[in-house]
């Protein structure tokens, strides 16, 4: 018996199954390159996923050995600089890129029925992509994630009702600590990435169930054939896409390698203090307002995405195409983007 | 349903559902053990011969925080906490403006700790001391066991 043979019979694969799963129709519209917003986080997560496993090997989740250890990983290790900047920026592209999907679905109203269901779950993979990003951040324990996670912690501790008890389960204790840095660590690479592939199972099980939305562009109006296969046709350009952006990610960890801060010092609060770009919008408002609506108003906004397809089909009901969705997006993007660059200008 | 089905399924089920209930009862509870039963210690901190009418002295909590301790009268000092009442920052002493000023948002308190401007919601905490004789002592808490 030959070995292909042997194998077959020892890992019987239906092959004409594989080639009918894989060469769904995919409607047109899906050339036009903001659909692929939806592949890149992906492809990071994978990036993440690689990069961050050998970055394990040597971080010490320890408040006195954290920092030494990733300033070893920096200056020492053979291209630990490189594998710690692409870590870096692949975090951030991933972030970006939800950011912009979340846009592309929210402008073409693809979380309508039936899709309300698969908008939550993507409205919980920006929120896990942003915990992300904060708890990661905080295993450096330099200056500035210090006192990210100072600040980040006091916020959960004033959420209405249950603010002590999350405090105090994200802290691990009264203060911030070895409890809080373990817990960081353990979110960051062990519960959060399986939440992750979950979360992204059940997304792209829906985006498969229920087919990607099918839109028509004025430009394809005459098209006869309105869907081409995903295997090749759609794959190929995916893959183009992946190429893209491994460039651009290469590119950015070479010109851009991250630092070192100066190391955590919890009696001195940095005299210039900012987040990472992504939570600039709510350290602006924190800024503008009280404690209480400084907490609650990004919780409120988040409350707005989980639902907007439910409120977005009540706007539809009372004021029947009058665009109120689009509206409402502009407006909202153009008040979060105005935060976004009073925080980079102003202090 | 059959009656048999429906004694098999609330076997199954009631014992499932309270396996349940009980592993996230204990989990919780692991994952939150009982703080702030920490003793609060009353503490020697200085001599009033050391300190004059209107001079501050930094110091250090049992959990390593800094504080300040301010002598404003003949039989007064004031022990004021630091941390921003905000979100947990560290507040400067700008001797220039007379202020406290939180890097963090922005907020501002006067020299009696209480907010100028700024999201701060209240004054910042102070900590109860105790003149005996010449000698200042600060009630603080210890660390937690
Ligand atoms: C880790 C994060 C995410 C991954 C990996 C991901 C992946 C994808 C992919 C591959 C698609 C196919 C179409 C496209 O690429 O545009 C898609 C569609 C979709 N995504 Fe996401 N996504 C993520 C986050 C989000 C977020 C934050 C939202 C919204 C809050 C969201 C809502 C949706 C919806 C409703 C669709 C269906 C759109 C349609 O049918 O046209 N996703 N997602
Ligand atoms: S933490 Fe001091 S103003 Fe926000």
């Amino acid at each position: 018996m030959g070995l292909a043979k042997w194998f077959k019979t020892s890992f019987p694969v239906d092959n004409e199954a594989l080639v009918e799963m894989s060469s769904e129709p995919i409607p047109n519209h899906l050339k036009k390159w903001w659909w692929a917003l939806g592949g890149t986080p992906l492809y990071m997560f994978i990036v993440q996923v690689i990069t961050g496993l050998l970055l394990v090997f040597y971080y010490e989740p320890n408040v006195e050995e954290a920092y030494n250890s990733i300033s070893r990983i920096t200056n020492e290790l053979p291209y630990g600089w490189l594998i710690r900047s692409i870590h870096k920026w692949s975090a951030n592209i991933m972030i970006a890129s939800v950011i912009l999907h979340m846009m592309r679905v929210f402008f073409t109203q693809t979380y309508r029925k039936p899709r309300e269901l698969n908008w939550m779950f993507g409205v919980t993979l920006f929120l896990l992509t942003l915990i992300f990003g904060f708890s990661g951040y905080s295993l450096i324990y330099e200056q500035m994630s210090y006192w990210a996670m100072k600040v980040g912690t006091e916020i959960a501790g004033a959420t209405p009702f249950i603010g002590d008890w999350m405090a105090s389960f994200i802290k691990g204790g009264e203060d911030i600590g070895q409890h809080t840095l373990t817990r960081m660590h353990i979110f960051h690479v062990m519960i959060l990435p399986l939440a992750m592939v979950a979360l992204i199972g059940l997304h792209v099980y829906l985006i498969r169930a229920l087919g990607v939305s099918d839109l028509r562009f004025k430009d394809e109006e005459r098209v006869e054939k309105k869907t081409f296969p995903f295997w090749p046709d759609h794959a190929t350009t995916e893959l183009v896409m992946v190429a893209l952006i491994m460039f651009v990610l290469i590119a950015l960890a070479l010109l851009f390698p991250v630092h070192m801060g100066e190391r955590a010092n919890p009696n001195v609060t940095p005299i210039h203090i900012k987040p990472e770009w992504y939570f600039y919008p709510v350290f602006r408002w924190l800024k503008l307002t009280n404690l209480f609506w400084g907490v609650l108003g990004p919780m409120i906004f988040i409350g707005i995405l989980y639902l907007w397809p439910f409120i977005d089909r009540f706007f539809e009901k009372i004021a029947p195409k009058k665009d109120l969705a689009f509206w409402i997006g502009v407006i909202g993007s153009l008040i979060l983007t105005g935060f976004f660059f009073w925080e980079i200008v102003g202090h | 349903m059959k009656r048999k089905e429906f004694f098999s399924s609330l076997f199954a089920f009631v014992p499932l559902v309270l396996g349940f209930l009980g592993i996230s009862k204990i989990s919780v509870d692991f994952l939150n053990p009982e703080t702030g039963n920490a003793k609060i210690r009353k503490i020697f901190a200085i001599s009033l011969e050391d300190i004059n009418i209107g001079e501050s002295r930094n110091m250090t909590d049992l959990k390593g925080k800094e504080f300040l301790l301010i002598r404003t009268g003949e039989k007064k000092v004031k022990a004021l906490s630091t941390t921003c009442t905000h979100l947990g920052c560290t507040v400067y002493w700008q001797q220039d403006k007379n202020r406290f000023y939180c890097p963090c948002h922005q907020g501002v308190f006067n020299p009696d700790g209480e907010v100028v401007s700024g999201p701060p919601p209240k004054k910042l905490n102070s900590y109860d001391t105790e003149i005996i004789g010449n000698n200042v002592y600060i009630y603080l808490k210890d660390k937690e066991a």
